[in-house]
């Protein structure tokens, strides 16, 4: 069976026909979607045992013809940059079902899981489609779904947290359809006939001349931006993440975010090779800046999960830093920082998460010496923080070293080539421990406060959703060199297609 | 007269023909009965009728080149009846309970479309000034219908001063037309256009004259003033219907007159139009965003809405493709926007006028189908796929690019995120906010909700699937291009 990926798409939209004929029943709705993502993991699982690696072309493509009269299709395929970051999606959102189910959620059950699953479609959708029009209408199905879970479950302020992330998301989005209709109409042939299909555009990209390269480049970089996001499109990530729910912040972190690095590499990268080129300087700027005001932001924050928050802006520094050095090392570092940063950034929302349960205190101030009450807890937690600080030996290092490899092998012009940001971005490396060991050490250590000396440590159901994670951790921490034997190939030619214009693939289909 | 161009005409006879059975029908039964039969013996009729628009006549001229059938007339026919349908389907526990009289109500309707539908068939500016008078003098009626409702009466006599303005100016500009081209019929007037060339003093007179008298019509900015107040005087369901009928019908005129006899002037216009464009959307957007009465908000948002619409029709240059999106776009328009304001039926409440956003409070959770309608539709008017909005929005962007207006493309985009901010606003109070103690009833009609079913499901579907109408509206454009 080759549709295994049209099926990933389907799956959660088929488990919304149970959760509505027991839309009276809150037990059966979180069965019902508890077991759909279950089931939707599996399969993205088997997907993966079909992948073969070492290849470069997509695999596991389907093509039907959707709008003939306007030459768009519906063609989905992964290769080794979209093959894991599936997996990451269906994993996360099963966790975050899972997690949701026990108790976090308390109202409107049957609401938030036909959010949840609308969301999956959207969040596969979107990593597996090679249709530019595809791809938009899955980017945008992202947006309607997360939009309600923040601002229906979110905290306080959801309202303000909310219609920010959509304002700001739409804007970038809108004007990314403003660039997909300007390469559609410059797809069309002597004969007229057009596209938005990838494998066609990446043939005759050749046929975009330098200056609509710069500007529509420049209309998908600000969607992605907005999206990842780069400083200095970050501010409404930090108040959609502190008002979002639990598992609204583990997606929205883990996942979400990623659509935007992963929209350069699919995209932005092969298609506008000028354009990239024309932007670069501004883009390794805002990366590194995003590294070091990131880290320095976190560092100050009185709120646990703001924190958090702002260490994904500097994170997904990283990733975009990784991308715009256009070499190798640092491709394959900002993809395998995609995947750490989505278990462990996703794994410590949840602890942020279970511990604001368990004390309902997010001030850094107001919690102390949970290390001694929660073995545990402090265990787990101290894993991930371990993870995103960049240990070695787990994910995080493997991922921000590769990075750091590709910065200083940068072939920029002198003053600001390689040596230059290498350093500076290493910094961040530097600053990340500093933030996240203080944070550690005044959360779980010093004097055990009485008012949370009766709280149990992790439940069983906690436990399962942290376990698979921290699993991941030390897997891609300790043997990433199998993960890296299936980016590498779709990472290398996407590389070549973006520093040589004239560089075309036959048969990349 | 030949029996070929009765039959040509069909449509048109069977909607007057509905309209007079409605009125005796009306006379004949008794109150309780009528409630129930008037609707729908409308629409059956209108299905009738709708059928017969698929009764193939050759695509040439009727009545000595008066009439034109062609793919555009079948287009918009089809597109009036659809919106008469639904304009129906959704009145009748309203028009019970406002003590609407219902047999003047529906046969206003088909009559309305009559006149719209006769727009759409018109090759001559004869035909078409009637067509426009006989679509609109209902319309007047029906924003005032409520007769003791002092805001009825507002809106009706607004409406009425300066529909008549806006027709003497279109008149005029029609008179100087054929003073200029010693014609009324389009095929003519753009032969002499052509032969003349260059654009005189006394063309420019009459294309200035008929762009400002079918801007009134359209509704564009600056000529929209009567458009919030005759809308939100209107019953709602009136409104629901004045909002997109007529605006659709204005739009056939808009290509039929621009695109077609003025077709040799196109480089005049053009560039005027995408400036109007461009001054309609955000303008009507900005206005929106300071509106707290949901039925006024709905109302300025029609006029970005217009916006939208006119800058494909800006886009002329562009060939079929632009002619094409206006004619989706006029479609799908219809439908969400229609659907929106039948939304606000719910809310027809003892004293109360529209909808205030304060209102709307924990609509998900009073009445769960209507709010997610409600929210289809919004989302579906900001342009959020996978809607029928956002297919519309692709593809007037299309040749508003093509026809190299990308900072018009630009200005579309982030109209668009203006517009979901107050679209938005509206599903952030039906489901973000809690329900206040001891909330009045909603009210909700049976025909009311299997309609909003019907059509947010379309919505959606044509949302995904929108081939068929695409190429349906592609080959209604092509008569448009010479």
């Amino acid at each position: 069976m080759t549709n295994v990926l049209s099926l990933l798409v389907v799956i959660p939209l088929a488990g919304l026909i149970p959760l509505f004929l027991f839309r009276r029943d809150e037990r059966a709705a979180k069965q019902v979607a508890i077991t759909t993502t279950f089931v939707e993991l599996l399969v993205s699982l088997w997907m993966l045992t079909k992948f073969v690696p070492g290849e470069a072309g997509f695999q596991l493509v389907e093509r039907v013809d959707w709008l003939p009269s306007l030459g768009i299709r519906y063609l989905v395929g992964v290769d080794g940059i979209s093959v894991f970051l599936v997996p990451m999606t269906t994993l996360l959102t099963f966790i975050s079902v899972l997690y949701s189910s026990g108790g976090a959620i308390k109202t409107r059950i049957v609401e938030y899981m036909t959010a949840f699953l609308l969301l999956e479609v959207g969040m596969v959708g979107v990593f597996v489609a090679l249709d530019l029009f595809l791809f938009y209408i899955f980017f945008e199905l992202m947006l309607v779904p997360m939009y309600l879970i923040i601002g229906i479950w979110g905290g306080p302020r959801r309202i303000y947290a909310t219609l920010k992330f959509v304002i700001f998301t739409l804007a970038g989005s809108l004007l990314m359809l403003v660039g997909i209709v300007a390469v559609y109409l410059e797809s069309a042939d002597a004969s007229g006939s057009r596209t938005l299909s990838l494998p066609e555009l990446i043939e005759l990209r050749g046929r975009f001349p330098a200056d609509f390269q710069f500007w529509v480049f420049l209309a998908f970089a600000l969607a992605f931006a907005i999206k990842l996001p780069m400083v200095p499109f970050h501010t409404w990530l930090p108040d959609a993440h502190v008002e979002a729910p639990t598992a609204g912040s583990i997606v929205l972190a883990g996942v979400l975010l990623k659509a935007g690095g992963y929209g350069f590499l699919r995209f932005g990268l092969p298609l506008f090779p000028i354009g990239v080129q024309a932007w670069l300087p501004v883009l390794i700027v805002l990366s590194v800046i995003a590294i070091l005001y990131g880290a320095i932001v976190s560092a100050v924050q009185k709120d646990l999960k703001k924190l958090v928050a702002y260490s994904s802006v500097a994170h997904m520094g990283f990733v975009t830093l990784g991308i715009f050095v256009l070499n190798l090392q640092g491709g394959v570092g900002a993809v395998l920082q995609m995947l750490n940063h989505g278990f462990v950034t996703g794994a410590l929302f949840l602890f942020v998460g279970i511990q604001y349960e368990k004390t309902h205190r997010r001030m850094i101030a107001d919690l102390g010496g949970l290390a001694n009450m929660w073995p545990l807890f402090t265990t787990f937690f101290g894993v991930f923080v371990f993870a995103s600080l960049g240990l070695p030996g787990l994910n995080g290092f493997v991922g921000e070293f590769l990075v750091l490899l590709g910065t200083f092998g940068f072939s920029g012009a002198p003053p600001l080539g390689g040596l230059f940001w290498g350093p500076l971005a290493a910094i961040g490396v530097i600053l990340a421990a500093v933030y996240l060991l203080w944070m550690f050490q005044r959360v779980m250590y010093g004097p055990v406060r009485e008012a949370y000396r009766a709280l149990p440590d992790l439940s069983r159901l906690e436990i399962a959703c942290a376990l698979p994670l921290l699993l991941l951790t030390v897997i891609l921490g300790v043997v990433p060199q199998p993960f890296i034997a299936y980016i590498q190939p779709s990472l290398d030619r996407v590389i070549r297609l973006a520093t040589d214009p004239s560089f075309v693939v036959v048969a990349f289909r | 007269m030949t029996s070929a161009d009765i039959a040509a005409v069909y449509p048109e006879i069977i909607v007057t023909a509905v309209a007079l059975i409605v009125l005796v029908a009306d006379a004949i039964l008794d109150r309780r009965r009528a409630a129930l039969a008037l609707p729908l013996l409308v629409i059956a009729g209108l299905i009738v009728a709708l059928a017969s628009v698929f009764y193939q006549v050759p695509a040439t001229q009727y009545f000595r080149g008066f009439v034109t059938i062609d793919a555009f007339t079948s287009f918009f026919r089809g597109v009036f009846i659809i919106l008469a349908i639904f304009a129906a389907a959704i009145s009748p526990a309203y028009l019970a309970r406002r003590g609407v009289p219902a047999g003047e109500y529906y046969a206003i309707i088909c009559f309305s479309t009559v006149g719209a539908m006769t727009i759409a068939l018109s090759a001559d500016l004869i035909t078409l000034f009637i067509g426009l008078e006989t679509m609109t003098i209902p319309i007047y009626v029906l924003a005032g219908i409520q007769r003791t409702d002092r805001f009825a009466n507002e809106a009706a006599i607004k409406y009425f001063l300066l529909g008549a303005f806006s027709s003497a100016l279109l008149l005029y500009g029609f008179v100087w037309l054929y003073g200029i081209t010693k014609a009324t019929d389009f095929v003519t007037i753009a032969a002499f256009l052509t032969q003349q060339g260059i654009a005189n003093g006394p063309t420019i007179v009459a294309l200035a004259l008929v762009t400002v008298g079918l801007g009134f019509k359209a509704a564009i900015v600056p000529f929209h003033q009567w458009t919030p107040d005759a809308y939100d005087g209107a019953p709602t369901p009136a409104t629901a219907f004045m909002s997109v009928g007529p605006k659709a019908a204005a739009f056939a005129a808009i290509l039929r007159v621009l695109l077609v006899a003025l077709g040799p002037l196109v480089v005049d216009w053009s560039a005027v139009l995408a400036i109007l464009a461009a001054v309609t959307m955000t303008g009507g957007n900005i206005v929106a965003l300071a509106q707290t009465n949901t039925k006024r908000m709905l109302a300025y948002s029609s006029i970005a809405h217009t916006g939208y619409i006119l800058a494909a029709v800006a886009a002329a240059k562009a060939g079929p493709s632009a002619g094409a999106a206006v004619l989706f776009y006029v479609f799908a328009y219809g439908l969400m926007n229609l659907g929106a304001f039948a939304c606000l039926l719910y809310f027809d409440l003892e004293g109360t006028r529209g909808a205030s956003l304060d209102e709307l409070n924990g609509f998900g959770r009073r009445q769960p189908l209507g709010a997610l309608a409600f929210a289809i539709f919004l989302i579906s008017l900001t342009g959020i796929p996978p809607t029928i909005g956002f297919v519309a929005k692709f593809l007037v962007i299309q040749p508003v690019l093509d026809a190299g207006l990308a900072w018009l493309a630009v200005v579309i985009a982030l109209n668009a995120v203006l517009a979901a901010f107050y679209y938005l606003r509206v599903v952030v109070r039906m489901y973000m906010y809690d329900v206040e103690e001891k909330e009045p009833r909603l009210v909700s009609g049976r025909t009311l909700s299997v309609s909003l079913g019907v059509a947010s499901f379309a919505v959606i579907v044509l949302g995904i699937l929108p081939n068929s109408i695409y190429e349906w509206a592609l080959r209604a454009a092509q008569p448009l291009v010479r």
